[in-house]
């Protein structure tokens, strides 16, 4: 929010940098605003648009956990709060298609489908490259079953589940029972659909469907007519049998009460990245805590090779996990995944403790997944004109580590390295310290020592 | 008549106030749960009120541009706005009042968003009467509101930095270099701290000391550092923007100096065990020795034995102190380089290589051939006179290691010094003597009071390039401050009525910012106007009502009180 | 020297300090940001360790 108001922040949201020519003192760079058909002066953020709009797409700030629009806000509290239109979906931009829909409901007339993209020139002195981290795609790792089994989910998943805006409102219930759940409307559907053939047969044999049925079964009525109406009575049965069924095991569905976090998913491991990610650790300490804060009958258990809580007060918390939230830490590396019944997942592992292979059933895994390079970070790299490590991350010197490659340009946070939250905050006023260093003029540039 | 029956006489209020209030329907956020027509229209109503509007968004240009012309064109000299909180947009309409020649303390805002709207989604009806009556307190506080000024203090443009190790030398350089003036103190007879004594450094192999005699030669040549070796600052006075230092250097006179804001890089220092695991600084000693011994020359041992998390990770000191593991895995890879058949078995409860190079280092010193092991907590290795024995957790037995040198390895632990000069500057330290950050996340590197920063491993310990990261960030930190114009800050504070203080210092005792100070000489409190945040704890404790909280005075907080009361 | 101005890459937590830094200290700052609102990963975190406060 102080960013959004700050008089000296020029905020350009939705845009990229496409260009970058020029050195330090006078860069030239090139950036697109992308188009939202949104007018940014004139939204309001009021949301009528989305409310209308009928075209549903899948939300990716709740990863894919959840419906949005066509026209969407990223999230509720987004600075700017105005609204953008996906062109991949929405209808006015496909073929033969025509909508329309938030045009007309928006008061503040701030809908623009002819929008284009802007392109932008600066004028730059320094540039900071503070561009995150992307997650690893755990699907890579088919041993875990992550994609194929509904209860093995991902860290940042899990976040969205305990989080009370998110897709189930900080309740942590097992994505298996969420499906099963969603799916009773559509069965309901069918079911009645399918009884709806009854009417028919009823009124032109004049007998309930009952009494038919029963006639059938004792052989009393050969015919194809009466083959076909039994056919339907038999489907009419399975389906309602399911509905019943499904409704049950819905109705005794509990949140998640045995989580299983594996650590270093994707991380120290020699098929997809040698490096460790830093925070994991951390993390599945604090989701396992929190998690039993939401369920204080919960138990948790965290698989790991090393627990690496090295940051201030971060030790102080995983003991903390240990005592209060009995938060099990369990020394190993996670080999499989597989499923029970009813989609309980089941985890393999060997216990270097107890040195035994042994398997764990819990109601839901959690798989920390590993913190890599964006995937946009090489093909931005090569416009900015700076080299990456070979972990893919921007490549500095260690005595100059907000420094790249190209003088005049800097970088922090986890575009540098894995690192947490207070390291990214206290590199960031490091980076601005390198900017206004080299900007005020008094700083004879260091070459390379 | 007691003050509290003065209270009571109703004090009318002037005649000449004019009041506007701006009902927001904020989207649906608020229209959505009450009838914002209803509210306005009770607004219109209310004594004083010469203007009341409703719109959809306040905030928008659209309704800034209403209150800037409903001022000029109905000579308002009171606004209230409800809405959302204040913490949002307050800042925006005061000074969007300012801009239409309104003193912005002339505003007040009314939130009927998250403590009416949004609380009291299913009951229209009585959310909306709620929000009147919001409103009614709000309008009647309005009228007594009184016009103020922002209070400027003054501002030096010079740092401070405590500590000439990599920190701070990092944060001096920055100052220098962003062409402010910079005093460096360090209490040794040179600069460069602990990297003075160091070996070589991971991941790229260049020698401690050489890099740290760069540093120091560049930063102290700048002419923007004044440097001070030999000296300790041994008073600290005044609040930021000119803080008063006193300096006491070796065999000089106490020197007086006045700076803006002070950065503390005051370093750590490597813990020293006392005899647990053998330790008698021979055949048994610690990372930093071995650094020092490596530095010297090549070791004779053939056959070294490191232990990870000796005086660290246990009751006493719980923390772990992050740079350890990687000082052990770093110098096996020396003691390799060295010597490609010397043994190095390292013993370690978790191997913290946290981060991509750390990681790469582990990787590759496995492949040099270095050991490694777990061991139990519970049961930690002994160190006998020629072996190591531990409980190997993959056979379940005991095993022993013969040694030529067991390396300890022990956490950087707070320096001697760091108490004192936490009560001299009046800055808290956690339970292991580390110096708290005001917010542990989002604000590492600065102190809970105004214009003093943290660095380097004074903080926590920090790796070479995260302590020099941290000091150039500390330094930036305070730039914010320096780069200023002038000081500004708000005028609600408090003050004490001289008149009617009988000093009884309840008011210093509350304070949870140290801005009330007792004048002996006259027997009463006051307050330091720039410390003060107007929390309003003295306010709500003075017993002669001496002390009150400008903005929220009891004249005000009692018309709002009778708004809704006697309504 | 043409121009004093900062281009900073990315509006998660780390492009957001850097940019109140320099602001605050006066230097006019252009903050790119790729996705339709700022705030990052951060954004989509409940809780954030030791301290259990909330992310957003």
């Amino acid at each position: 929010m102080d960013v959004g108001r700050h008089p000296n922040i020029r905020l350009l949201a939705y845009s990229e940098v496409e260009k970058v020519e020029g050195e330090l003192g006078s860069f030239q760079v090139t950036v697109r605003k992308k188009a939202r058909y949104v007018d940014e002066a004139k939204c309001t953020g009021c949301g009528a648009c989305a409310e209308k709009c009928p075209t549903a797409t899948v939300d990716s700030y709740n990863l894919g956990l959840a419906k949005a629009k066509a026209i969407y806000r990223y999230f509720a509290q987004g600075i700017p709060s105005t609204y953008t239109i996906d062109s991949r979906y929405c209808r006015n931009f496909q073929e033969g298609k025509k909508c329309g829909v938030c045009a007309k409901v928006c008061q503040a007339g701030a809908i623009d489908y002819k929008q284009q993209d802007q392109l932008i020139q600066l004028e730059i002195g320094a540039i900071i490259l503070a561009t995150g981290y992307d997650v690893f795609d755990a699907r890579r790792i088919e041993e875990y079953g992550y994609g194929r089994l509904p209860n093995v989910v991902t860290s940042l998943e899990l976040e969205r589940f305990l989080s009370a805006s998110g897709p189930t409102h900080g309740h942590l219930y097992r994505p298996s029972d969420l499906a099963l759940q969603a799916s009773l409307p559509e069965l309901e559907k069918s079911c009645k659909k399918s009884a709806k053939g009854f009417e028919k047969y009823e009124k032109e044999l004049g007998q309930t469907w009952q009494d038919f049925y029963a006639a059938y079964q004792r052989g009393e009525l050969k015919g194809a007519e009466y083959d076909e109406w039994a056919e339907q009575v038999r489907l009419w049965q399975r389906l309602s049998d399911e509905l019943e069924k499904k409704k049950e095991q819905a109705a005794s569905r509990q949140t998640a009460h045995r989580i299983a976090f594996i650590q270093c998913v994707g991380s120290r491991d020699i098929r997809f990245n040698r490096h460790c990610s830093g925070f994991c650790c951390m993390h599945s300490i604090k989701e396992a805590i929190i998690a039993r804060e939401h369920d204080p009958e919960a138990e948790v258990f965290v698989f790991g090779m090393d627990i690496r809580a090295v940051g201030k007060g971060f030790e102080e918390y995983r003991n903390r996990g240990a005592r209060e939230a009995k938060v099990n830490y369990i020394r190993s590396r996670v080999a499989e995944i597989t499923e029970e019944r009813d989609h309980t997942p089941v985890v393999w592992y060997e216990d270097t403790k107890e040195r035994q292979v042994c398997t764990m059933a819990v109601d839901m895994v959690v798989l920390a997944v590993a913190c890599e390079a964006p995937a946009g970070l090489k093909r931005l790299a090569e416009i900015v004109g700076i080299e990456l490590s070979d972990f893919g991350f921007v490549k500095t010197r260690f005595s100059e580590p907000l420094d790249t490659t190209r003088s005049g340009v800097f970088v922090c946070g986890c575009a540098q390295s894995p690192m947490d939250i207070p390291e990214s905050v206290a590199q960031a006023s490091s980076a601005a310290a390198r900017a206004a260093q080299i900007l005020t003029g008094a700083e004879t540039l260091r070459l390379a020592s | 008549m007691s003050s509290a029956q003065c209270l009571e006489i109703d004090h009318p209020a002037p005649e000449d106030i004019r009041v506007g209030v701006f009902i927001c329907h904020c989207g649906s956020n608020i229209a959505g749960y009450l009838d914002c027509e209803a509210v306005t229209r009770n607004a219109a109503a209310l004594p004083r009120v010469v203007y009341a509007k409703n719109n959809l968004y306040t905030c928008s240009e659209a309704g800034l541009a209403e209150i800037r012309n409903a001022i000029a064109e109905h000579k308002l000299n009171r606004v209230v706005v409800a809405s959302c909180s204040p913490r949002t947009h307050q800042p925006l309409f005061c000074s969007t009042c300012a801009q239409a020649g309104l003193n912005p303390y002339l505003f007040e805002m009314v939130n009927i968003r998250d403590q009416c709207s949004w609380v009291h989604m299913q009951d229209r009806e009585r959310a909306t009467s709620k929000a009147m009556d919001l409103v009614r307190m709000g309008v009647a506080k309005a009228i007594f509101l009184e016009a103020q000024r922002d209070i400027e203090s003054s501002l030096v443009r010079k740092a401070l930095v405590i500590g000439g190790g990599i920190a701070g030398l990092s944060a001096a350089e920055a100052f220098a270099d962003m062409g402010i003036e910079v005093l460096l103190i360090e209490k040794e007879a040179q600069y460069g701290g602990l990297l003075q004594h160091l070996y070589r450094l991971a991941p790229e192999g260049v020698h401690a000391k050489e890099l740290i005699e760069g540093i120091v030669q560049r930063v102290t040549a700048k002419p923007q550092v004044r440097g001070f070796l030999s000296a300790q600052v041994v008073a600290v006075d005044g609040v930021i923007g000119s803080y008063r230092i006193s300096i006491q250097q070796a065999d000089r006179d106490v020197l007086q100096e006045t700076v803006g804001c002070i950065v503390v890089a005051t370093g750590a220092v490597p813990f020293q065990p006392d005899s647990r695991y053998g330790y008698n600084g021979r055949s048994v000693i610690t990372q930093a020795e071995l650094e020092e011994k490596l530095a010297a020359g090549p070791l004779d041992a053939k056959r070294v034995v490191m232990i990870q998390c000796v005086g660290a990770r246990v009751p006493e000191r719980e923390y772990c102190a992050r740079i350890c593991c990687l000082t052990a895995v770093k110098n096996a890879l020396y003691l390799k380089e060295a010597n490609p058949v010397v043994q190095v078995h390292i013993l370690y409860r978790d191997i913290q290589m946290y981060g991509a190079e750390n990681e790469r280092m582990l990787w590759q010193s496995r492949g040099r051939g270095v050991r490694f092991d777990v061991y139990d907590e519970q049961r930690p290795p002994q160190v006998g006179e020629s072996a190591v024995e531990f409980y190997q957790p993959l056979t379940g037995e005991m095993q022993m290691l013969p040694y030529d040198l067991v390396v300890l390895s022990t956490p950087l632990v707070a320096s001697s010094g760091a108490r004192s000069l936490a009560r001299l500057m009046r800055i808290p330290m956690d339970q292991n003597d580390f110096f708290m950050e005001a917010h542990a996340k989002l604000r590492p590197l600065d102190f809970a009071t105004d214009g003093i920063f943290l660095s380097g491993s004074a903080r926590y310990p920090a790796t070479v390039a995260e302590a020099r990261a941290q000091g150039l960030g500390a330094a930036a930190r305070a730039a914010t401050v320096l780069f200023k114009e002038k000081l500004v800050t708000s005028a609600l504070v408090a003050e004490i009525n001289p008149e009617t203080c009988v000093g009884c210092q309840g008011c210093l005792a509350v304070c949870p910012y140290g801005a009330i100070g007792y004048i002996p000489e006259r027997g009463i409190c006051e307050v330091n106007t720039i410390l003060c945040k107007g929390c309003g704890n003295c306010a709500s404790t003075c017993p002669s009502q001496s002390a009150v909280l400008k903005g929220f005075t009891p004249k005000q907080l009692l018309r709002q009180i009778r708004a809704v009361v006697n309504a | 020297m043409k121009s004093q101005d900062v281009l900073v890459i990315g509006g998660g937590i780390a492009g957001i300090q850097a940019s109140l830094d320099l602001a605050e200290m006066g230097f006019k700052v252009h903050l790119v940001e790729r996705l339709p609102s700022i705030g990052g990963k951060m954004a989509q975190l409940d809780k954030t360790f030791p301290t259990n406060d909330c992310a957003l």
